[in-house]
């Protein structure tokens, strides 16, 4: 508690009376509480808001005036001046420090992608996550469209697709049954079926001819699940063991248009209800918007991984994300296996080791 | 012993009057530096680690949720001189309740008093001009606790400088909802149509009459077309005319007809379900009219939303999550935070600048 109270900069004496309202074993009034925080309070507020204008003004012209106005205005100046070295001086150390840091992670994240690799085996990914006792069953993440190559090599569409494709995989190898991608710009929607030939493409390296079965959609479009994939477990042949049964792996496709404009859109459909009197507002409450979004749009999901190197959500359906863990890699930049597992080991709580 | 001794001297030393007066200076040092900079304009905090904090330190829980509120002074001292003008605090969930009574009473109890302790110095409020808000179901307050807020409400609603949001019982999904209800409410209210055109000198059937004049004139011939083929279909009807005039005119411009969804017959006439926006919703939120927000923080490591301005912090909004507990939160844990956000900011202003300059060159090669 002592060492708490070096930093703030308040007397033993102040802080009891901060938490008990007694000095002394008395009690404080009014009056004596004002006194004690006279000396930490900021300035009248007609005298501050004139603090700018005044440091603006050059010095010079100032000659003629009297002498009491200057000494007046001298503090201010100092300690603008004062103000201003600082920050610069603080601005500098951080952005050392932050630098530093950055290349200081970097290197650590190239350590780990080392020494974790899928090297396209589902096998190795089922290795790196077997000590994990849970394991999210909606799991979300937020991707970029970049438009132009920045050096991450997954520039435009096909750099999109390439990542959504490798997430797909190592989502099915841990066996997450559904992950939703969210990319602002929605582009993908437009290319359902072709996403879903090359997370099929992709899945065969990783597993081969046992492949996970794959359904593709996006909210208000048709699921796409060509009959080219056999049809699920239901088939009639189950003769074999029950390991037969391939898992099966969902995305979902999100953009920005799922987030605010969808709840603007319900909200558009319950106003017309209301117009016709098919419904009172009553009774509409955070169940029934719930049920509406969660069939609509997609549920809760229970882990968002991030790849950019700050949490900025960039318009992620707001209603579904209330529980949902946020994992991101600090400085991290683009789509990579380690930040994946990372997320998965925090979502378990548990610790990974370097050097296994 | 050597240990022992050195805690005391060390605890000695930073109790000692100029130690103290040294930090403070520090401290204002810092606070007016950090004013140089670009400062977020609505910053939101999640209080979390008070329990822990009390577990960590054998004490009891009640007293962490104290030190938490002490942690609470100090930041919002920090955020309000450095110039942040709204301040938003997750101080109570709606899902809160369901803790242990004790805890909930004390907290309860813990707000009254400090609230009323508030009220006392009206003065001195008035230094920070900061004005209280309490966001929130209202309903679920125990009407005592509730008093003592409409006192410190009604105090510091005439400040102006700067706004403390103090989530009270709250929940984002709930702000949500009542939102959306509200909406729903305003626009399903029929408006009284003869009043509001009764005073203006235009009258609406002139102007569709206008308007469809115009557009058989200037619409392609297809259109035009159609618009004839309704007519011949339905000659007598000038009342569906009107409607089909009116809706081609709303895909254009939406103001003629969404204002005044005017109906001839007598059912009453509403606003146009197709003019809400998420604007609309958005000044429907309890944090309507304020600055959107900046930089939301959650102490104690738990990197989740938990229910809080699941709204507000949906795009541009940099979440901070940090490692401290919130009781242990203070200046020198924001302070990164804070130059880190401004560093972004610099950051993010150069990215805006040089891809607008791209796009000037790019323009001007073609």
């Amino acid at each position: 508690m002592t060492a708490a109270m070096a930093s703030t900069g308040i007397t033993p004496r102040e802080s009891v009376a901060f938490r008990r309202g007694k000095v002394d074993g008395r009690e404080l009034s009014v009056k004596e509480r004002e006194d004690m925080v006279k000396r930490i309070l900021p300035d009248e507020p007609s005298e501050s808001s004139d603090v700018p204008s005044r440091s603006s003004s050059p010095l010079k012209s100032k000659r003629p005036r009297q002498k009491m106005e200057q000494r007046k205005r001298k503090p201010g100046l100092i300690k603008q001046i004062l103000y201003i070295v600082i920050h610069a001086v603080v601005s500098f150390l951080f952005s050392v420090f932050f630098r530093f840091r950055r290349s200081y992670r970097l290197v650590k994240s190239r350590v780990v992608a080392v020494l974790y690799h899928h090297h396209r085996t589902p096998e190795f990914i089922q290795r790196d996550i077997k000590q994990l006792e849970r394991l999210p069953k909606h799991l979300s993440v937020i991707l970029d469209f970049n438009e132009s190559d920045e050096d991450q090599g997954d520039a435009g569409l096909e750099g999109l697709l390439n990542n959504v494709c490798e997430i797909a995989a190592w989502t099915a190898s841990a066996g997450i049954p559904l992950l939703s991608v969210y990319e602002q710009t929605g582009v993908l929607k437009n290319y359902i079926p072709q996403t879903h030939q090359s997370i099929t493409a992709t899945l065969e390296t990783y597993f081969g001819p046992r492949k996970p079965t794959l359904s593709v959609r996006a909210p208000h479009l048709q699921s796409y699940s060509p009959p080219l994939t056999p049809p699920r477990s239901s088939s009639p042949e189950r003769n074999g063991d029950p390991k037969e049964e391939r898992p099966h792996l969902t995305v979902l496709l999100l953009s920005a248009n799922d987030g605010r404009n969808t709840m603007v859109d319900l909200t558009k459909t319950l106003t017309e209800m209301a117009q016709n009197g098919a419904l009172q507002s009553k009774q509409i409450d955070s169940n029934l918007i719930d049920a509406e979004l969660r069939d609509a749009v997609s549920t809760e999901p229970d882990l968002l991984v991030l790849f950019s190197p700050t949490v900025t959500l960039k318009g992620y359906p707001p209603w579904q994300l209330r529980l949902t863990e946020i994992f991101h890699l600090p400085d991290n930049k683009g789509v990579n296996y380690q930040a994946f597992l990372r997320a998965l080991y925090k979502f378990a709580k548990a610790e990974m080791r370097l050097g296994r | 012993m050597e240990s022992l001794h050195n805690s005391r001297l060390r605890s000695w030393l930073s109790s000692s009057p100029p130690v103290i007066w040294g930090v403070r200076q520090l401290r204002e040092l810092l606070i007016g530096a950090l004013r140089q900079g670009p400062i977020p304009q609505h910053v939101a905090f999640v209080m979390d680690g008070n329990r822990r904090f009390a577990r960590d330190h054998h004490i009891e829980t009640v007293e962490g949720h104290n030190l938490g509120f002490e942690a609470l002074a100090r930041i919002l001292e920090v955020c309000y001189k450095t110039g942040v003008k709204v301040v938003t605090i997750y101080a109570f969930s709606i899902e809160n309740f369901k803790r242990s009574k004790h805890e909930v009473d004390a907290l309860m109890a813990m707000a009254k008093l400090k609230l009323n302790q508030l009220s006392e110095h009206g003065a001195l409020l008035d230094r920070y001009g900061a004005s209280i808000r309490i966001l929130g179901q209202r309903e679920l307050v125990r009407p005592d606790v509730l008093e003592a807020v409409d006192k410190a409400v009604a105090l510091t609603a005439k400040n102006k400088k700067a706004i403390l949001n103090v989530c009270f019982p709250y929940t984002s999904r709930d702000e949500i909802t009542t939102a959306v209800q509200k909406t729903v409410d305003a626009y399903s209210t029929p408006i009284e149509s003869g009043r509001i055109s009764s005073k203006r000198p235009f009258s609406e059937t002139h102007i569709t009459h206008h308007i469809r004049k115009q557009m058989l004139q200037t619409v392609p011939e297809d259109a035009a077309e159609t618009l004839a083929a309704s007519r011949s279909a339905s000659p007598s009807s000038s009342k569906e005319l009107n409607s089909s005039a009116g809706g081609q005119s709303s895909a254009t411009s939406t103001a003629i007809t969404s204002e005044k969804g005017e109906n001839p017959s007598g059912a009453p006439s509403y606003l146009d379900p197709e003019t809400i926006t998420t604007e609309t919703l958005t000044n429907n939120m309890l944090t309507a009219g304020m600055p959107p927000l900046d930089l939301l923080v959650r102490t104690s490591g738990v990197q989740r939303l938990s229910d809080f301005m699941l709204w507000q912090c949906h795009e541009k909004t940099s979440i901070v999550f940090l490692e401290c507990l919130w009781p242990e939160f203070d200046l020198w844990q924001f302070l990164p935070v804070l130059v880190e956000w401004q560093w972004q900011q610099k950051k993010l202003r150069e990215q805006e600048k040089t891809s607008r300059s791209m796009q000037i060159a790019s323009k001007r090669n073609t």
